[in-house]
């Protein structure tokens, strides 16, 4: 199966830059999931692979081949759209198998890859159904098991589960899933929900405005962050952020924060005099007692969050700050509690935005005897 | 604002001879935010028409502020209205666009120029201002059509489903910003939506609304962690709660439940109808309650899976289990669990954590007991 390289790809349109001088390899027989908001570029780089939509500048390779020129039916590409594109009036079955009709294969040799996607996406039961009775959510696996059986080397999914509802969008993940582990191929992903992608993804490249700001394992991205775009998009709700300051005392550079009792001492950041510190609203720790690294807050708002946690809207200084709690601790709490922002869970991101190598710390605390 | 600000008393409507409302009885509170919450097509739209004046109901009497405005003009009724297919003027530029209520009401400019301007800066589109509707983002467009229905100060907002189509980030941010807008007005808003999700997130009080009644009404707290309807319980949760058909059945004095995973005792709130030997029931469970941590399985009921699918949500594990053809989910916190193998697991849940409804009506019967 190809890499498919992307150098210097670019698509101006009259009003907007769409993409903007892209270069990046997205590797041979995984899944990788472009992720990014609406209006970020990302249907339009898929579109430039699958050789939909003409470059302004920059080149597609899969591996050493040129492909920018080539016609989409000359990419050796399958591809699947946001909305299941199907034949009408035909059953499923014939739904696969008329583009197979096209390729030189027998008899025998066709029946046997209809059969065979039939069982990956398990349509069994409605194989020979007319496709027009059928709901998005069959008519969706339809059109991938149309698009697999072809076995094109490189598969590009447009954001295939936008218009399934939330029943179907579940079984269709596991079925993607299922088929992505199976198949082996080289295969890109569109979407803007970043937990589609989470689940989904081998690798997942994160857009903005055009470009392509991380590409990294999805743990790897949510844990690490490149910047603070990156921090915020992923997770629900995504990184809170602070600005502060940096001060320096003798040799080390201190970080005063309403978040810390005390002030913090910051290394890896030299040179820098302002930075901005982010965390996770479910590393954030809640408790009705002082903790040697905790502050006092008080609760603004209180909702729940999936599986029953609690999103706590808290103030700290003139600061709020969001943290996710157990449902029995959520419950509980109504008005002051005490908030601590473990130091190792916190991100740290220079002026421009970028995440920084550096390591907040506290040796007073260490100091303390046991 | 003390008291109601506004109140349904015995409402129906009726189309083309078809109840699509039957019964419906809800008290909003002034100064709070209310969601009517529903599944798609059950008539929410149409509680909000109905509250603004703009179509009448075919009996029963709605009251705003203690006063019976059933038979007064939309007009006179002083609501701000941000209604489901909002429609921004093409023609008119963003600022035009948010001042035309008050242009409606003849507001002249100097004081009309700095409610626009306020509001612009509450939802963060004061730069969009000199724009026309068609230089706007899906997001931008939703904030301007929201901002118009706010401008116009008065102490009753209706929201019908503003932020349904926005991509997840877009809709975080939106909540944010509609709670603080609600906080900082002390106005009451009564908002509709299908998603639970977005109920948990904004919602003081929430009216369940479901076959043309509202089922359940309280405060959001409340409704989701003792739902007295198996509507309620099935359709309020993110994930949504598991649903399994169980037996009612006593012996050696105490009522004991059945279902095809495992047996536990009951406590119930009804006693069990002494005419039948054995009573049909739908017992329901939450996601966040069924444990997969094979070291605490200490007191459950415990069964075997198949792990069919995790979703990763960055800072939850959702995961999908296939239980001898009984479909369940599960979801913990990441933190706890890094991602399971493929394959069976053992699950445990708590006898008190499942929850008895009738199989027929849907009321809350009674609990587990330990």
């Amino acid at each position: 199966m190809p890499e498919i390289r992307l150098v210097n790809l670019r698509k101006e349109f009259p009003d907007v830059v769409a993409v903007r001088d892209v270069t990046i390899t997205f590797p041979s027989s995984i899944t990788t999931c472009i992720l990014g908001p609406s209006g970020c570029g990302k249907t339009t780089l898929l579109r430039m692979i699958a050789g939909l939509e003409e470059p302004t500048a920059g080149d597609v390779y899969f591996d050493d081949e040129r492909v920018t020129d080539l016609p989409p039916n000359k990419r050796n590409i399958g591809m699947v759209f946001q909305y299941p594109v199907v034949y009408p009036g035909a059953n499923i079955y014939r739904n696969i198998e008329l583009p197979l009709l096209e390729e030189k294969l027998s008899e025998a040799e066709r029946r046997k890859r209809i059969e065979e996607v039939i069982e990956i996406l398990g349509l069994q039961d409605s194989a020979n159904e007319d496709i027009t009775d059928l709901d998005i959510g069959t008519r969706q696996r339809t059109a991938v098991a149309r698009t697999v059986a072809r076995q094109p080397q490189t598969i590009l999914f447009d954001e295939p589960l936008t218009n399934v509802d939330v029943k179907t969008k579940a079984e269709l993940k596991r079925v993607l899933k299922d088929l992505t582990k199976r198949l082996k191929k080289t295969i890109l992903y569109v979407t803007h929900d970043q937990t589609e992608a989470m689940t989904l993804a081998d690798e997942i490249a994160l857009m903005k405005e055009g470009e392509i700001v991380q590409r990294d394992a999805p743990r790897v991205l949510y844990n690490q962050p490149n910047d603070v775009f990156a921090g915020w998009f992923l997770g629900n709700p995504g990184m809170d952020f602070f600005e502060h300051d940096l001060e320096k005392s003798g040799d080390v550079q201190l970080l005063k924060s309403p978040l810390f009792p005390a002030p913090v001492h910051v290394s890896g950041a030299s040179g820098e005099h302002h930075v901005t510190i982010g965390i996770r609203p479910e590393y954030v720790r809640i408790g009705l007692e002082r903790t040697p690294m905790s502050v006092r807050a008080e609760i603004v708002r209180k909702s729940i969050v999936a599986g029953g946690q609690y999103l706590l809207v808290i103030k700290v200084g003139e600061r709020l700050i969001k943290a996710k709690v157990d449902p029995v601790l959520g419950h509980r709490v109504r008005n002051g509690v005490w908030v601590e922002c473990p130091l190792e869970r916190i991100t740290v991101f220079g002026p421009n935005g970028h995440r920084l190598d550096a390591r907040l710390t506290v040796p007073w605390l260490q100091t303390v005897p046991q | 604002m003390e008291g109601n600000a506004v109140e349904f008393r015995s409402v129906s409507k009726v189309y083309h001879r078809q109840p699509v409302l039957k019964d419906i009885t809800f008290v909003v509170e002034a100064g709070t935010f209310a969601v009517i919450f529903g599944p798609p097509g059950c008539g929410k739209s149409i509680i909000l028409r109905l509250l603004t004046g703009l179509e009448k109901p075919s009996t029963g009497q709605i009251f705003m502020r203690g006063v019976d405005v059933t038979n007064v003009s939309p007009g006179e009724r002083n609501i701000g209205y941000v209604p489901q297919m909002f429609a921004l003027y093409p023609h008119y530029r963003v600022y035009e666009n948010i001042a035309y209520p008050l242009t409606l009401i003849g507001l002249p400019k100097s004081e009309s120029d700095p409610l626009v301007r306020q509001t612009a800066e509450m939802l963060q589109i004061s730069h969009l201002l000199k724009k026309s509707p068609a230089q706007l983002s899906a997001g931008e467009k939703q904030r301007v059509a929201i901002a118009r229905g706010i401008v116009k100060k008065t102490e009753v907002y209706v929201l019908d489903d503003p932020l349904t189509g926005l991509d997840f980030k877009l809709r975080e941010r939106l909540f944010d910003d509609l709670k603080q807008l609600q906080e900082s007005l002390h106005a009451t808003f009564v908002y509709t939506t299908s998603d639970p999700l977005e109920t948990l997130m904004l919602a003081e009080q929430v009216h369940v609304l479901d076959g043309g009644y509202v089922i359940e009404s309280g405060s959001l707290e409340q409704v989701y962690s003792e739902p007295q309807h198996v509507r309620t319980m099935e359709l309020l949760g993110f994930p949504r709660a598991n649903l399994l058909a169980g037996i009612l059945s006593a012996r050696n004095g105490q009522v004991w439940c059945k279902t095809d995973l495992f047996e536990f005792p009951v406590q119930m709130i009804q006693p069990p109808r002494s005419s039948a030997k054995q009573q049909n029931l739908i017992v329901a469970v939450r996601p966040q309650e069924l444990r997969l941590d094979p070291e605490q399985m200490n007191g459950l009921r415990t069964f075997r899976a198949q792990v069919v699918l995790q979703e990763d949500l960055g800072g939850e594990l959702v995961v999908h289990l296939d239980a001898n053809g009984t479909p369940l989910v599960a979801v913990m916190r990441h933190d706890d669990v890094h991602l399971l193998a493929d394959g069976a697991v053992t699950v445990g849940v708590p006898s008190s954590a499942m929850v008895l409804y009738a199989a027929d009506g849907g009321q809350r019967m009674g609990r587990g007991a330990e």
